[in-house]
């Protein structure tokens, strides 16, 4: 390279040395040396004593300048890496904190460029996080980390660096004196970003839950209960962005064309992209944390012995929110997976009176972890206690709304457990005065109806109870008994098609519409069914027979197959198409059979739901809210705002506003102003205020 | 593979996999398994869905079972030929975790006579709920033989921490038509519990224990 520029390098202009060498290492070689043996004096200097008051600056310098040359020079910086992974990992916390952060940043670089290994940078970076005094250190290696982990997971899992800080992490949580809180944070920041999403990480979680100290246990426990909603909500987020695309391209047609300008398109482009082909991943899973768990049982057991029954005196105590966190967790378990901890339903007796603070997240929690197969001798009492302390005459509206809920929110889990006279006790205050309670006494009503009414009295029963009742088809469910599934309102589509049997002969057009995602057709496809035995005993048309013609082999054989003490359901003998699941749904609506399935017990119960909600008078204000939000979407009115609304060019308007002024002194509209007479004058004022105080 | 699912497609996979099972004949019973693979279903926002269906005849003959009985239940199990239990011999395990999930493992399926099955989860503990084997309640008036046959001609869908999933619907020695109404009913019954219906259907395999897999959809 040329001899002028070789003399413009001072040693001290660092700046511009590593721009020349980027650009030519080999003839800069020797000044690099200069540089390294500065480097080398500075370096054993701050070994021997970290504390140096002088030099951090040029010491911070030079570690930036040889972390860019490491790639240029890779046999003269063997030893830096290792270097200055040790000066950090010795003395972190006596190091200057410009030379840390320094360093920090450094051995992130070195990492990005594949110079030091994944393994190496986690063991230097993960004690230094746990253990530095100093936050700014300690928020810059957190946030490298995270970055580190993020950016080594785009595209597939490295499962090994995942392992690896996993098992760091697993490590932290089991040593009871270290800063396990760590292990809590970088695991939640990293599943709501959706980096970890396996049962190692839900694992890690369980352990901080069940960890001695509250902070970490607490800290666990919240993560199961918000994690998952926490994620939810950054992937939506991210995928706001997409909006973007739209107005870029915009921009490309209406401004000048520019090479800067297209790269950014194809950039933005290429993102969106990659974002959506994460999203739409076909298998991509999306199980919550508490579906992850390995073990259930035994982690809703810890738990419950260890942060609720008093029995070790030992255990630091947990404050009442604390416990409610807990408490709504286990409970949370218990449901979702149908687990016993028969300890549970007793523990609740002793909170569920009125004056209990935050009742109804007790009452919440206990409903919660019902389910069918409670033994209904262990529901009683609680339920027997809700209704005793909350549902009486004396207490005021909500109390005894709240009461009523809880019970039909248990209830509704596990039928079982309530007794015939309590449950008419409770249905009475359907004439109670006040609102929410009749509310909740007439959803108590409506849950019986569908699931056991016979334990109604016969008046509240309802028309379609009571046939079905006296058809014997509802019976009532016995405990541990599984319902055997059918397919529902198949005997009304079975109806339907002999009904209009043509409808079925329309070509097969639908299977490609229906892969591609789009909205089920109104057509159904080839019928091939093999044929059942219905049709035939009551065949009164003659498509059968030409149907029977087309599969004549396949008939012949089924036929006689079929058992004679079965009858032969449509859904045995040939295949649904989505057609007919859309005519499904359709007939369902039609004859109003709601959906009884198997009642959820993963839903979550919101405390502010159980006490009804109070009816207050609207205010205007509420009022035109109303108003407002039934205007949004109607076709008609004013096309004029609408396009005000939305992002748009200068108006004529807004010109003739800014015009200069002297372009328009000469015009007859403004001159005639001054020429008005007093009378117009005073008319076209009085108009002007009549039409301001209109604005308001 | 292919987009749409007929009953002469799946006919002909059925006589594929009976081939294949008489091409080689193994010592034991092979069963026929439907398998599972769903898409665009987010565990998350859609329910778990779980629902169990009764299939017209036993897919699985040598399933074992056992009934948890009064003395008279535990007497009509013995006239049947099938193991019982009495309260007694519940209580000598003594809610000892081990030999609970021992006598999980052992049987495939649990019958107990409605007096007793309020008292599983006291007796037993979470065991047998843990492995998904809570005891089916069976009543005096009931005949027991048939009660387990259809315990025994029941079966299960359940999404747990994967999504794919599998049901054994018979097996080789079955009737092709047979086979070929069970995985009609499984398939139905299945694409009836999502919600999007076939939308959410990835694949649909069936295989022999030890035969090769074949899609069916």
């Amino acid at each position: 390279m040329g001899k002028r520029s070789r003399t413009a390098v001072q040693p001290t202009n660092i700046a511009l040395l590593q721009n020349l060498i980027r650009k030519d290492p080999q003839s800069y070689i020797e000044e690099f040396r200069l540089q390294q043996q500065h480097y080398l004096s500075l370096k054993t200097i701050f070994f021997q004593n970290p504390r140096t008051p002088t030099g951090h600056e040029e010491f911070a310098e030079l570690v930036g300048f040889i972390t860019q040359m490491c790639s240029c020079f890779p046999k003269e910086t063997v030893e830096f890496p290792n270097e200055i992974c040790q000066l950090l990992t010795e003395n972190y916390d006596g190091l200057n904190a410009d030379v840390a952060e320094k360093l920090v940043h450094s051995i992130q670089m070195l990492r990005n460029k594949d110079i030091i290994s994944n393994e190496i940078y986690l063991n230097t970076l993960f004690p230094v996080l746990v253990s530095t005094e100093s936050k700014q250190l300690r928020t810059q290696v957190y946030v490298s980390i995270i970055q580190m982990v993020k950016s080594v997971n785009e595209g597939a899992k490295n499962q090994k660096v995942n392992r690896m800080l996993q098992a760091l992490l697993f490590n932290l949580l089991e040593d009871a004196e270290s800063n396990g809180l760590w292990a809590t944070k970088i695991t939640r920041e990293l599943w709501r970003r959706g980096i970890w999403d396996d049962g190692r990480t839900v694992e890690i979680m369980s352990q901080a839950a069940l960890h001695p100290d509250t902070k970490i246990a607490s800290s666990g426990i919240r993560f199961f209960l918000g994690g998952d909603k926490e994620r939810e909500d950054t992937l939506a987020e991210d995928s706001d962005d997409e909006l973007d695309l739209a107005a870029i391209q915009h921009k490309m047609k209406v401004n000048k064309k520019s090479n800067r300008r297209k790269a950014q398109f194809d950039i933005a482009a290429r993102t969106v992209k990659k974002k959506r082909g994460v999203g739409k991943d076909q298998t991509h899973l999306n199980f919550s944390a508490i579906h992850l768990l390995h073990d259930p049982q035994g982690f809703a057991e810890k738990l419950f012995s260890k942060h609720l029954q008093n029995n070790q005196k030992s255990v630091a105590r947990l404050t009442l929110a604390q416990k409610i966190d807990c408490l709504n967790l286990v409970s949370r378990l218990v449901g979702t997976h149908k687990l016993t901890v028969l300890g549970l339903y007793s523990y609740f007796l002793k909170f569920l009176t009125p004056k209990q603070s935050d009742v109804t997240q007790f009452m919440a929690a206990c409903a919660q972890s019902s389910h069918d197969l409670v033994p209904p001798d262990v529901l009683q009492p609680v339920i027997r206690k809700i209704a005793d302390e909350f549902v009486s005459e004396g207490v005021a509206a909500e109390v005894a709304a709240a009461g009523i809920n809880t019970i039909r929110e248990i209830v509704a889990r596990a039928p079982l457990s309530i007794e015939e006279p309590l449950l008419h006790d409770l249905i009475a205050y359907k004439g109670s005065k006040s609102k929410p309670v009749v509310t909740a006494a007439r959803g108590l009503i409506q849950l019986f109806r569908t699931v056991d009414p016979s334990m109604l009295p016969a008046k509240e029963r309802g028309k379609t109870a009571t046939i079905a009742l006296r058809a014997g088809e509802t019976q009532q469910a016995k405990y541990g008994e599984e319902k055997v599934g059918s397919i529902e309102g198949i005997e009304l589509l079975r109806q339907w098609k002999e009904s209009n049997p043509d409808a079925e002969l329309d070509e097969d057009k639908n299977w490609e519409v229906d892969s591609d995602m789009s909205d089920v057709s109104d057509e159904g496809w080839i019928e091939v069914g093999s044929d059942n035995e219905i049709e035939i005993s009551d065949s009164d048309d003659e498509n059968d027979e030409s149907k029977n013609k087309k599969n004549a082999e396949s008939n012949t054989d089924s036929m006689d197959t079929t058992e004679t003490d079965q009858k032969p359901s449509i859904e045995a003998t040939e295949i649904l198409t989505p057609a007919d699941f859309a005519k499904l749904d359709e007939l369902k609506a039609e004859y109003g059979i709601r959906k009884a399935m198997n009642q959820s017990n993963e839903e979550i119960i919101d405390a502010l739901n159980l006490t009804g909600v109070p009816k207050y008078k609207q205010n205007k204000e509420e009022r035109l809210q109303h108003v407002k939000e039934g205007r949004t979407d109607r076709e008609f009115g004013s096309h004029k705002r609408h396009h005000m609304e939305k992002p748009h060019s200068t108006t004529n308007k807004q010109k003739a506003r800014k015009k200069n002024f002297v372009m328009m002194i000469h015009k007859r509209e403004v001159q005639g102003k001054a020429r008005k007479s007093l009378r117009d004058k005073q008319r076209l004022l009085r108009a002007h205020s009549e039409r301001q105080k209109k604005k308001k | 593979m292919s987009s749409k699912i007929t009953t002469a497609g799946v006919r002909e996979e059925v006589r594929k996999v009976l081939a294949h099972s008489n091409e080689k004949k193994r010592n034991f019973l092979e069963t026929i398994e439907l398998q599972v693979g769903l898409k665009n279903y987010d565990p998350q926002r859609d329910k778990r869905f779980s629902g169990t269906i009764k299939l017209p005849a036993v897919p699985r003959p040598n399933m074992t079972i056992c009934v948890f009985g009064d003395a008279v239940d535990c007497d009509r199990a013995k006239g049947a030929g099938v193991d019982s239990m009495s309260v007694e011999d519940l209580k000598k395990l003594n809610k000892n975790k081990k030999l609970i999930k021992k006598l999980a493992k052992k049987y495939n399926a649990f019958v107990a006579s409605e007096a007793l099955i309020k008292q599983i989860p006291r007796l037993l503990g979470p065991g047998l709920s843990k492995a998904g084997k809570f005891p089916t309640p069976v009543s005096h008036n009931e005949d027991l033989v048939t009660k387990i046959n259809d315990v025994k001609s029941t079966i299960r869908f359940q999404l747990k921490k994967v999504l794919c999933l599998a049901v054994s619907i018979g097996h080789v020695e079955m009737e092709e038509d047979q086979i070929v109404q069970h995985i009609m009913l499984a398939s139905n019954f299945l694409v009836s519990l999502l919600k999007k219906h076939w939308q959410n259907v990835g694949s649909l395999v069936i295989k022999s224990s030890m035969g090769p897999a074949f899609r069916v959809y």
